[in-house]
């Protein structure tokens, strides 16, 4: 049933078929579907340059049916610019397109645009806080759905570095992602970016874990995620990241991984990321033998499938002037 | 070349016991094969966003089978050409807009079968007209958009430098003429892109991601800073965080606690490669994995054992397989 071609809104339109692959009798029976009508009608206006009120109709249909289509949202944020379009309907009807398709990532480059066009447009006329908070509360709210979509993270950092949100607020924000899935990693990115990100990205005040005191904070917060979870990779990455950024000497963390794995106890381990970092405290207090120890463990035991990577850092204790066996 | 999902299922029947697994070189190009006849399916034309990407991994997946000639070369490249755009970029199929992702496959489908002369025949100064459709989209942070939208994306960089490399149109392979785009503003900002955890996200600040760390790595290759910005401690710390995605399954994952699927073969498998510490995962155990995704009985491979096979994981699955050494197919180049 076509969808367009009765359509008297659409009377004045030649539709625009592909002509992909050239003649094929197989093509003609795609275009009986609704969707191959509706793009033959996109093409037609695209081609005649047309920027009115149906392609924002046009286009809201295509997208519904195929949201991927990148051509698709270029002409619909091109239509919602030239028409001065209401550009917070826009964002309403995007929450429940973005709702519907999660795995879409052009929703969310079109929903930058729209909120940076916002912004810019009517700068001292909209309420920035309001925004921001209401993008926000959205954000949160597809994380109930896919708490790890890279796109809707790509979004909400951007969404930090466009309204300057490196407070409080937002690190309560990676605690309530955090308290619901510990081995969230993309949390805990979020959480290094939060802490970080000002110091390493905008250069304009804030130390990040070079503060005394924030460092502080973090490791006693990362600690405390690996006392509730010691074989969860994405705590131990954050200390290990720490202690790279400030030069902290991994020798404060041996009495801690010693709580979750020791050469005392070879069967009592409970992490192998404890060995990983207690295998490092060995070497920097150059005792060879019992990293060697340590290595073995990770090699025949606690992490066998990576059996050539510790049998690598084995072979490098050699260098040190110890005997690796 | 159909995107769409299917026919078959990766495992296929279950009476194949894991000692049988092996590899099923025809049917594998068969299944290629049949993907460009499948023009009646509604999916067919819901991925055409997509299309000239798929020929290109069609086409690297023939080329890794040992059957290169498999798609007529006269076909694929009279689609490569309808896909061309008058600003010197590629679309997606015939009448999209212009993009960084379907440009560099479209050269890389030029570079694969040599068509880079009927290029020059159909499209006069078509190489450096693509070169320059390229280089206008680098932006002054050393990034690369990926069209005139401005959205930014490791991808995009890496794309960029590879076509232009593929084009032999890098400031290094023709140093008498002045450079086409900034290099070093490009690998500042890849460098920009490392996390705190060794490994790279999309942009600076976002989470490390496999397929990210592959094109961070691979463009620092092309641009020659590989190895002078990693070094032996790099490589190492990098290699330790992307050996740790593989799983007792012996499949590898994307990033931390994330399922795994057999495309990370490919994005895993060439980072290890290229810092040379492929060896330190499991590969039995990964080949395995692989090979339970294929479907034995129509070809084709899925990203995981039970779902849908397509193209897109076939051509990954095969990468996967090559680099742990299998059998009857042909070595991939990492970058
Ligand atoms: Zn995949």
């Amino acid at each position: 049933m076509p969808k367009y071609a009765d359509d008297p809104t659409w009377a004045d339109i030649v539709p625009l078929p592909t002509d992909e692959g050239g003649p094929n009798p197989l093509a003609a029976i795609a275009y009986s579907d609704d969707y191959s009508e509706t793009m033959s009608y996109l093409r037609a206006v695209m081609a005649a340059k047309e920027h009115s009120p149906r392609v924002l109709d046009l286009t809201e249909d295509l997208i519904d049916m195929n949201p991927a289509h990148y051509t698709v949202w270029l002409y619909r944020a091109e239509t919602l610019f030239a028409l001065h379009s209401d550009l917070r309907a826009e964002l309403e009807w995007l929450n429940e397109t973005a709702l519907a398709h999660q795995k879409n990532y052009q929703i969310w480059h079109h929903r930058n645009l729209i909120v940076d066009r916002l912004c810019g447009e009517e700068q001292g006329v909209v309420d920035e806080e309001g925004l921001w908070k209401a993008e926000c509360e959205f954000v949160e709210q597809m994380f109930e759905r896919d708490a790890k979509n890279y796109h809707v993270w790509s979004y909400r950092q951007w969404l930090v570095r466009r309204f300057g949100l490196w407070g409080p607020v937002e690190l309560e924000f990676t605690e309530r992602m955090l308290a619901r899935d510990l081995r969230n990693n993309s949390a805990w990115n979020h959480r290094w970016f939060v802490v970080n990100g000002r110091a390493e990205m905008e250069g304009d005040g804030g130390l990040g874990v070079e503060d005394p005191e924030v460092r502080a904070r973090e490791v006693k917060f990362a600690m405390e995620a690996v006392a509730k979870t010691p074989q969860n990779q994405s705590p131990w990455n954050y200390l290990r990241g720490i202690v790279r950024k400030t030069g902290m000497s991994l020798g404060h963390l041996k009495g801690f991984a010693e709580q979750y794995a020791s050469l005392k106890e070879p069967d009592e381990v409970r992490s192998s990321f404890a060995l990983d970092l207690l295998a490092e405290v060995y070497v920097e207090e150059k005792k060879a033998k019992e990293a060697g120890e340590v290595l073995d463990l990770l090699a025949t035991r606690y992490d066998p499938i990576r059996k050539h990577y510790w049998q690598y850092r084995k072979g490098l204790l050699g260098v040190e002037g110890a005997a690796a066996a | 070349m159909s995107l769409a999902a299917g026919p078959g299922r990766g495992g296929g029947a279950d009476t194949q016991l894991p000692d049988e697994l092996a590899l099923v070189v025809e049917k594998q190009v068969a299944y290629i094969q049949s993907l460009d006849k499948r023009r009646d399916e509604l999916e067919y034309h819901l991925t055409e966003h997509l299309r000239i990407s798929g020929v290109y991994w069609g086409l690297t997946a023939l080329h890794l089978l040992r059957h290169p000639d498999a798609l007529p070369r006269d076909g694929v490249l009279d689609f490569v050409f309808s896909c061309l755009r008058p600003n010197g970029g590629f679309g997606a199929a015939p009448g999209h807009d212009a993009h960084m992702l379907y440009t560099v496959s479209a050269v890389q489908i030029l570079a694969m079968t040599g068509g880079f002369e009927e290029l020059e025949t159909r499209f006069p100064n078509g190489k450096m007209r693509i070169a320059k459709f390229i280089a206008d989209l680098q932006q002054p942070n050393g990034t690369f958009a990926g069209d005139e939208w401005g959205e930014t994306d490791t991808r995009f960089l890496y794309g960029a430098l590879n076509a232009l490399s593929l084009l032999r149109l890098l400031h290094s392979q023709r140093t008498d003429e002045p450079p086409l785009i900034n290099v070093s503003a490009a690998t500042a900002y890849i460098k920009a892109c490392q996390n705190f955890d060794g490994g790279f996200g999309v942009a600076p600040g976002r989470e490390s991601h496999s397929g990210q760390v592959f094109t961070c790595l691979a463009a620092l290759s092309i641009a020659g800073e590989l190895d002078s910005y990693l070094g032996e401690e790099g490589k190492d710390r990098l290699g330790a965080w992307l050996s740790e995605r593989q799983l007792p399954s012996g499949g590898l994952n994307g990033r931390p606690e994330k399922l795994v699927d057999s495309c990370y073969s490919w994005w895993v498998g060439s980072s290890l490669a290229m810092i040379g510490r492929f060896h330190w995962i499991d590969q039995k155990k990964l080949t395995r994995f692989i090979l339970q995704c294929q479907d034995p009985e129509q070809g084709g491979f899925a990203d995981r054992p039970g779902d849908m096979v397509d193209v897109f994981h076939t051509v990954f699955a095969l990468t996967g397989l090559s680099f742990a050494g299998y059998p009857e197919l042909d070595e991939v180049d990492p970058a």
